[in-house]
Formats: structure tokens, sequence, C-alpha cells
């Protein structure tokens, strides 16, 4: 039987080779030097969804908030042969909280649904205030099932996940329609590894249309108006300087310089 | 109905009762989780400071006995939902009970650990409430008459200030290393107050079919040594190196999440997010590639020797010994000069 996903999907700073000050002189974010990338837990989110799609049919639709910064997450979406993308629209996700974008994507799921399943990858610890995926399953009235690693079976009005939780894991099951918020741990030669984009679908979708909502469109006026929260400015954290070697493995007499400095203490 | 209307219950600009704050302690089959107890330090050093009473909320079923405990630690109310259908964790109807309750009393802030459970509930009551939200923080605290959080972000270089807008309260999950757990005063005594738990049919659709959690038999936490081996430990036999590396250097053996998902660990020694926290004197890092996720839980190390056959592996920029090399030669060789 043919199941229809949605994905949320978001494009975000990338943090893991920062080199140089995150901030400014003035305290605001240096974007200069930061690069973005596709959040990785909405490409599990997306792999996810794909492969249902394999196995039992039915339709992808990635959702995404803002226009693209540097990576057109929905683009890369369309690369891995979803069957819809929709952005909504907004001048600045930066005037957004978690509230917003999830009342926006929740907004936009009810119109291009009705949908059996909605994804959403586990937000990654930096750069985002809050579990997106928490605040749309609220909004949306769907049972909710987190930290979901894999998809164990689907059918009959309901969804089994395997989710992973402090000291083990649990087995939920939970009603159709729901929201599943996705966060794997890969292993190598994994499964669940998310697919590239495919060169055949680039050349197909390099130039085709995004189809794109306004929150007006979506009955949300003035969206920046609307956050919870407040992002009310950044602090620097003084950062631990380390003395780094590099200790040649084939080299006994290093190895040993090294295990000598550990038990000494240095 | 639209999305608006079913949460207008809360009038604009309405006030939170600042007489008060909560902390919601987490009950599972260990009993009251260490995080639970961080946070409640955490509370009532504010509510003391501040001239508020700290409100505790516990939900669960057979956890009458706990109320007492909780009074020891610090809270000076606690709101105790015991009820049969709450013997599962389950977002939704947690949540509901959550909701009912904050309803009734609105506190100006409400901490969660940011744990699994705790991030699950904190987004779900923000959005029921139109509460400020503001998860995985290092802290929380009162400044200038309001609320603040501060979240660690951009690979720890920076913390991010979240304020509620407005008037409204702040519900703020907060991380391992908060604070030091109070002891406990059995001779404190507060108020326990029972919290009358009603559903409606569509709170009780989700199920745990199952759940396998093992109770710790390892405190990483107090480990002086830990070796830890990451994916790139490649199979099951290779993490008998690691075994061997630990007990020669008389220490512990920790994991990433995919090596206990492997099933090549036991839970107890998965460090990072959803793992503990660990501060010890020296960690090996083997096959461990250092995202973001293991790196939270173990930057803090004193003397940090990472082997890893990608020298363009993360874990490289933070390690104060970088070993590039196949842990399969490189622990044995190690094995020997401890020996």
């Amino acid at each position: 039987m043919p199941y229809n996903c949605a994905v949320i999907v978001r494009e975000i700073w990338d943090t893991r080779d920062l080199v140089g000050n995150v901030l400014k002189e003035d305290g605001s974010l240096n974007e200069a030097i930061l690069a973005t990338r596709f959040e990785p837990e909405d490409l599990n989110a997306l792999e996810m969804a794909l492969q249902l799609k394999d196995k039992q049919g039915g339709n992808v639709t990635a959702i995404s908030v803002g226009q693209a910064r540097n990576v057109d997450v929905l683009r890369e979406c369309l690369y891995r042969d979803v069957d819809a993308v929709i952005r909504v629209d907004v001048p600045s996700v930066k005037e957004l909280d978690t509230a917003v974008m999830a009342r926006l994507i929740a907004e936009a799921v009810k119109k291009a649904g009705p949908f059996d399943l909605a994804l959403a990858g586990l937000d990654i610890v930096e750069g985002e205030n809050s579990l997106l995926g928490a605040h749309v399953a609220a909004l949306l009235g769907m049972d909710s099932i987190t930290y979901v690693d894999a998809l164990e079976e689907i059918g009959s009005g309901k969804v089994v996940c395997k989710r992973q939780i402090e000291n083990g894991s649990e087995v939920v099951e939970a009603k159709l329609p729901s929201l599943l918020v996705v966060g794997v741990a890969l292993l190598k030669d994994d499964p669940r590894t998310p697919r590239s984009a495919k060169a055949t679908l680039k050349l197909k979708h390099k130039r085709t249309l995004i189809p794109s909502w306004t929150p007006q469109d979506l009955g949300i006026n003035a969206p920046s108006s609307l956050p919870l929260t407040v992002l009310a400015g950044y602090e620097g954290i003084p950062q631990r300087v380390i003395e780094s070697k590099q200790v040649d493995p084939n080299d006994e007499p290093s190895l040993k310089a090294m295990l000598d400095e550990i038990r000494r203490g240095a | 109905m639209s999305l608006h209307s079913r949460r207008c219950w809360m009038k604009s600009g309405e006030e939170p009762d600042m007489s008060e704050l909560w902390v919601y302690i987490e009950i599972n089959e260990n009993g009251i989780t260490d995080l639970s107890l961080q946070c409640l330090a955490k509370g009532t050093e504010l509510a003391r400071k501040n001239g508020w009473k700290a409100g505790a909320v516990a939900l669960g079923f057979g956890i009458k006995d706990f109320a007492k405990e909780i009074i020891a630690y610090g809270a000076d109310t606690v709101y105790l939902a015991d009820d049969a259908r709450l013997k599962s964790f389950l977002p939704a109807s947690y949540q509901r009970v959550l909701t009912g309750l904050l309803k009734q009393k609105n506190p100006g802030l409400m901490i969660f650990p940011a744990t699994t459970r705790g991030n699950d509930l904190a987004p779900l009551v923000a959005t029921e409430l139109d509460l400020a939200c503001a998860l995985d923080c290092q802290n929380t605290d009162f400044e200038g008459g309001r609320f603040v959080s501060r979240r660690s972000e951009f690979d720890g270089k920076v913390f991010t200030k979240y304020l509620p807008a407005g008037s409204r309260g702040l519900v703020t999950s907060l991380k391992d290393g908060v604070a030091e757990p109070d002891s406990a005063n059995a001779s404190r005594t507060g108020q326990t107050i029972p919290v009358e738990v009603v559903f409606n049919e569509n709170d009780l659709t989700a199920k745990v079919l199952k759940r396998e959690v093992i109770k710790s038999t390892v405190n990483l936490k107090a480990a002086k040594i830990i070796v830890t081996a990451g994916a790139g430990i490649g199979t099951k036999e290779n993490f008998g190196l690691i075994e061997n590396l630990a007990r020669a250097l008389g220490g512990e053996i920790g994991a990433t999440r995919p090596v206990v998902d492997a099933g090549w660990a036991t839970a107890d020694r998965q460090i990072g997010q959803t793992g503990v926290t660990v501060k010890p004197d020296l960690y090996i890092a083997c096959g461990v590639s250092g995202a973001v996720q293991h790196r939270v839980g173990m930057m803090m190390a004193k003397k940090i020797v990472a082997i890893n056959t990608d020298a363009a592996a993360p874990i490289f920029k933070f390690a104060h010994y970088r070993i590039v090399g196949d842990l399969v030669d490189v622990i044995p060789k190690l094995l020997k000069l401890v020996k």
C-alpha cells in the first residue's frame, strides 16, 4: 500500500570547520566565514521517506522555509527524486523562531496534504533553538515519535518505529498520520545512508521552477511579528587552547615519549 | 478549526505567575535521574535568590514515594501525577497532563532536563501554551527582570542568548553539567499536590511496544582514563583491542552511538548526546571521527589521544596527540609499551 510523505528540510550553518572569529567586533554573527549545509538529519529523514516510497510506492513532498543561501535543499531533494517540492517564501528566516517556522510548515503540510507521514530531522546540537518537529507535531495535533532511527513497520493505520533513548531503545507504535523526528547514527555501509544526487536528475531539474507559497497563502500574516522566543544576542566563549602533537605510529620512541608525557601529567 | 484559535485560551499579555518556577523531574526505572536533580539544584538556586518557590513536577505510575525525596532535594512543592495511564512515557499523554497543570499556574519558567523526554515535552508544551522555548541550553538565569537561557552554538565558540518575547513564560531544557545536585536533606518539608489526570481519547493513541533500557553498570563520569571505540573500529573483533587497552591502562571502555547501535558495546558506555558527558584525565579515541554529537560529551577531557586512519577526521582538531594510523596496528604497539 502506498504512503504519502512530507519531509521538512533545512539549510543550516555548517559549523564543522570554523576558522576565524564567529563573531564580529559588534557582537553580530560573522556570516562571511560561515558556510551552510543540508541539515544532516533532514537528509536521513528524506532517505527514510524515499526508502518507504521505493518499497511501498506513494509520493514524497519536500517542504522548506526561506530562500536558498548557498545550498538549495529543495533542489537537492529534486536531484534525489522527490515528487514535489514547496518553498515557503519569507524574506528572511533570521526573523523567525522555531515556533513561527513550525506554524508555516504545519500550514504548508496541511495545504499540500493529506499525508500519512511527516518527517523531520532531529536538530543537530548547534544552531537551532528548539526541536522543530515536535512543534510541528503539536500544531498538527499528530502523534509524534522522536529520536527515530528505524521505521520498522507501517500498515493498518499505524506506524512502528525504533527510537533511541538514554541507556537503550524503545519501539513505539503511533496512529497515522504521524510525525517522525529522525536521528540516525550511521554505521559503515549503513543501509540508512542518504543517497547521493543523481546526475540525470541534476540535468533534468537544474532549472525546474520551485513552487512557492507566501505566508499569506498559508493564512499567516506578518510572520516576523509572531516569534515567541527572541534571539537576544551572542557571547563569545573563551576557547581552550590546546597544544597538539602529531605522533608517528611507526616510531616506537615517539609513542613511548607520548605515554611518558601523559604519565607525568605533562 | 484554525491552528490559532485552538490555542487562544491565553489572552495576549497575560503575565506569568512569578511566585514560583517549576522543574520537571524525570523518574525512570533507575529512580530520579541525575540530570533532573541538577536541574532542581539550578531551579532552587534561582528561586532562593529571587524569593520565589521552587515547584517540581513529576509524572508516572507508582511514583508517590518519590515526592519526599524530591522535597529533600530542595523542592517546596511537588505536583505529582500518578496514574496507570502514565506508566509508559508518551509525548501526547504527558504533554496533556503538563499543559493542564501549567494552565492553572502559568509559572514564568519551567526547566526540563535536556534528555529525550525533556526535549520531547518542552516544545509540545510551549506550542500548546504559546510559550517561548529554548532546548539543550547550558544554563538559564534571571537577568534584568527576564529569564534568559544560554546555549552553546557554532562549534562551542558562542553562547546564543534566548529570551521570551513579550511577557510570556519560558520553557527550557538544560544539559548535563548545569549544576551539582544538592545533597538530600530528609528533614526538609514541603507540600505534595496530587494532579488530576484527565485524557481525551486522542491523547492515548500511541503505545510503547517494547522498551529496552539497561541499568548502568559503569560510572564513566568518575573514570580517570577512558578508551573509546568509534565506528572506525570496523568489526566486533576489533572491539577486543579497545578492551585490552582499557584494561592495560586501568581505564574504562567508552563508545560512540554507532558502536552501541551495532551491539558491540552496551548503551551505558555511550558518550555524547543521549549518552554521558565525561571529563577524564586521559581520553583515547580509537576510530572516532569526532562528530559534534560525540564531541559534546568528551571535549573537556584533560588529554585527548586520537587514533584514526583519516588524517582529515574532525577529532584531530581537538586532540592533544594525533596518531594517523590503523588502530589494529597502533593499539598492539601501545599495549606492548604500556606493559
